[in-house]
């Protein structure tokens, strides 16, 4: 059974139980894109747990921070962070694509903490820019973060934005390209290769860093580290993950885009995660 | 009719500081005044219509009034997938302007030319259609839209006809038909929108028919259209637009369920433009010129004369 977070004293946003609700979501659901959304647990981590600002803890707070998934299909991973903000209940993860229920395989912008509707790929980065170039002309200090997987990177609108935020200096805005090295059907480089991807970003106008994105402290000084610098320049965070990361038999086994759990995967994936022993 | 729009335009500009206008880098004489008038209010968005349509979804987000202009071949055919997710889903309030549509721009070819927006957008949900036919619809379309607060797409035709109304309509209602023209109740009756309300205005006046304007298709008011197939014997509609899924569909989509009625539906027939020329060229290439329209309308009231029921 699981808790929210106020329930118990174990550090909010902590990449195992992340990954804990992930699976209990994807198995109660019998979901696929479990790794999908593994590979970007720690990125959430640090953003919810240091940069996220959500004035009176409100999804919808008009003062608040952004984060834009557009790669929708990495959304268990966010509703995990809703989770530990007491914005979802266990219930909600217990009946994840129960019939008429409002938690979806992507994201759906109609559930407060989810700010755009995506999962079909380069729509979600566009939606980010208009909100930068809004919060810009409306002199908040407000900040965008987008989140693209490199597989998204494909779709054509994600050039033109990038074109657009730097025409604009959209200096509120961070692009985080969740650089796991696979898309659906194989490899980046395999399917359609993306090249030196900060170099692409630096010659676009951004103000650029890689990082390895499982690395709480790397992202962290990353992040602030961009923040800090190219004062007019938006931001792309190049941050190497690995697709399935936190349970050995996902690791880059893109056969986890699609597979769904059963009980003994659930079990030994959950045992990976230090939660032997414990059941939904 | 294009001095209504900049008018409409720049008034709502300067009225509201949140309307903004976006343009994917056309519209060049057009948006003079509004750039002379409202230049913060002016985002050239680049050559770049899926972003753009993107970018406004999120101007609307943080409370800003998107207007969205490109040529109907690109804003909304180029863009219908961010139209209908990142705009019509979350009804976030944008104004998407398609330009040109039908066959304006005639010397170009089909990459320009726009016959199959209206049945585009008519399928997704929370979008409003407008599709004003002269300056006085398209002023009251402007202010429909801006008041609607929701996603509307207004196609603007081929704006130099001249005017269809005396003067000045009041303001839109939801799904309304206008009377433009009186006629026989025993003869069909005229349907029409945008460019081709002059064309069943001018046919009109020889067969002594009645004529409607709508510059509303999406929504269509039912009890609106019921008493129009009430009131005449048979319907014509006629757009510059594809037969399938225009105004003739939605007109007959009412008709079929509420008050089964002869309609024919005159419009593009289901194929490209062959052929390059003139505007009016190209409406005889598609059998919508008036000569062609006059013949087939004629016909048709001879039949419904003669055989009313078959």
């Amino acid at each position: 059974m699981t808790s929210t977070i106020s329930e118990n004293s174990i550090t909010p946003f902590s990449p195992a139980r992340m990954r804990r609700t992930v699976l209990e979501m994807a198995y109660a659901g019998s979901t696929v894109h479990i790794a999908c959304a593994f590979s970007i647990i720690e990125l959430l981590t640090v953003l919810y747990r240091h940069y996220l600002r959500y004035p009176g803890n409100d999804p919808r707070a008009e003062g608040r921070d952004y984060l834009v998934l557009s790669k929708g299909h990495g959304v268990m991973a966010q509703y995990a962070c809703m989770h530990e903000l007491g914005w979802l209940e266990d219930s909600h993860v217990q009946s994840y694509f129960k019939d008429g229920s409002d938690l979806k395989g992507l994201s759906d912008s109609r559930v407060p903490g989810l700010e755009v509707t995506s999962g079909s790929l380069g729509h979600g980065f566009s939606v980010g820019v208009g909100i930068a170039l809004g919060l810009k002309r409306k002199g908040t200090d407000q900040k965008v973060y987008a989140i693209v997987g490199d597989g998204e990177l494909n779709e054509g609108p994600i050039w033109e934005g990038a074109l657009v935020t730097a025409h604009h200096s959209l200096n509120n805005l961070m692009l985080i390209v969740d650089k796991n090295g696979f898309q659906a059907m194989g490899s980046t480089d395999d399917v359609l290769a993306l090249g030196d991807l900060q170099a692409k970003f630096s010659s676009f106008g951004f103000e650029t860093l890689e990082v390895d994105g499982h690395d709480e402290t790397a992202i962290d000084a990353a992040i602030r580290q961009l923040w800090a610098t190219g004062p007019n320049k938006p931001k792309a965070l190049i941050a190497k993950t690995v697709k399935g990361k936190g349970v050995s038999f996902m690791e880059s086994i893109n056969l986890w885009h699609y597979t769904r759990l059963n009980p003994q995967s659930f079990a030994e994936a959950l045992g990976e995660l230090g939660f032997t022993g414990e059941s939904i | 009719m294009r001095e209504a729009f900049s008018n409409a335009l720049v008034r709502l500009a300067l009225a509201d500081s949140r309307v903004l206008l976006l343009t994917g880098d056309h519209g060049y004489s057009l948006f003079d005044e509004f750039r002379s008038s409202c230049p913060e209010q002016y985002i050239n968005a680049g050559i770049a219509e899926q972003n753009m349509v993107g970018m406004a979804a999120g101007l609307a987000r943080v409370g800003f009034r998107p207007f969205v202009y490109g040529l109907a071949a690109f804003i909304p055919i180029r863009t219908v997938e961010q139209i209908k997710l990142d705009i019509a889903h979350d009804e976030l309030p944008v104004v998407l302007l398609g330009d040109g549509a039908g066959f304006v721009y005639s010397h170009l070819g089909t990459s320009h030319q726009s016959t199959e927006d209206i049945a585009c957008t008519r399928a997704i949900p929370h979008l409003q259609v407008l599709s004003p036919a002269d300056r006085f619809e398209m002023t009251a379309a402007m202010d429909y839209a801006y008041a609607t607060n929701g996603p509307i797409y207004l196609r603007m035709g081929k704006a130099d006809l001249g005017d269809v109304h005396a003067g000045p309509i009041n303001s839109l209602q939801p799904g309304r038909l206008l009377k433009v023209r009186d006629g026989r109740s025993d003869r069909p009756g005229l349907i029409a929108t945008g460019s081709m309300v002059r064309v069943a205005v001018d046919i009109a006046k020889s067969l002594d028919l009645m004529v409607w304007s709508t510059p509303m298709l999406k929504p269509l008011d039912v009890a609106n259209v019921r008493a129009a197939a009430q009131a005449t014997n048979g319907l014509f509609t006629l757009e510059e637009h594809s037969v399938l899924g225009g105004l003739g569909a939605a007109v007959t989509e009412i008709t079929s369920e509420h008050q089964p009625t002869r309609v024919l539906r005159i419009g593009v027939p289901d194929r490209f433009s062959e052929h390059c020329g003139t505007h009016a060229y190209l409406l005889r290439e598609h059998g919508l010129d008036i000569d062609t329209v006059r013949e087939r309308v004629w016909a048709y009231c001879q039949l419904l004369a003669s055989n009313p029921i078959a």
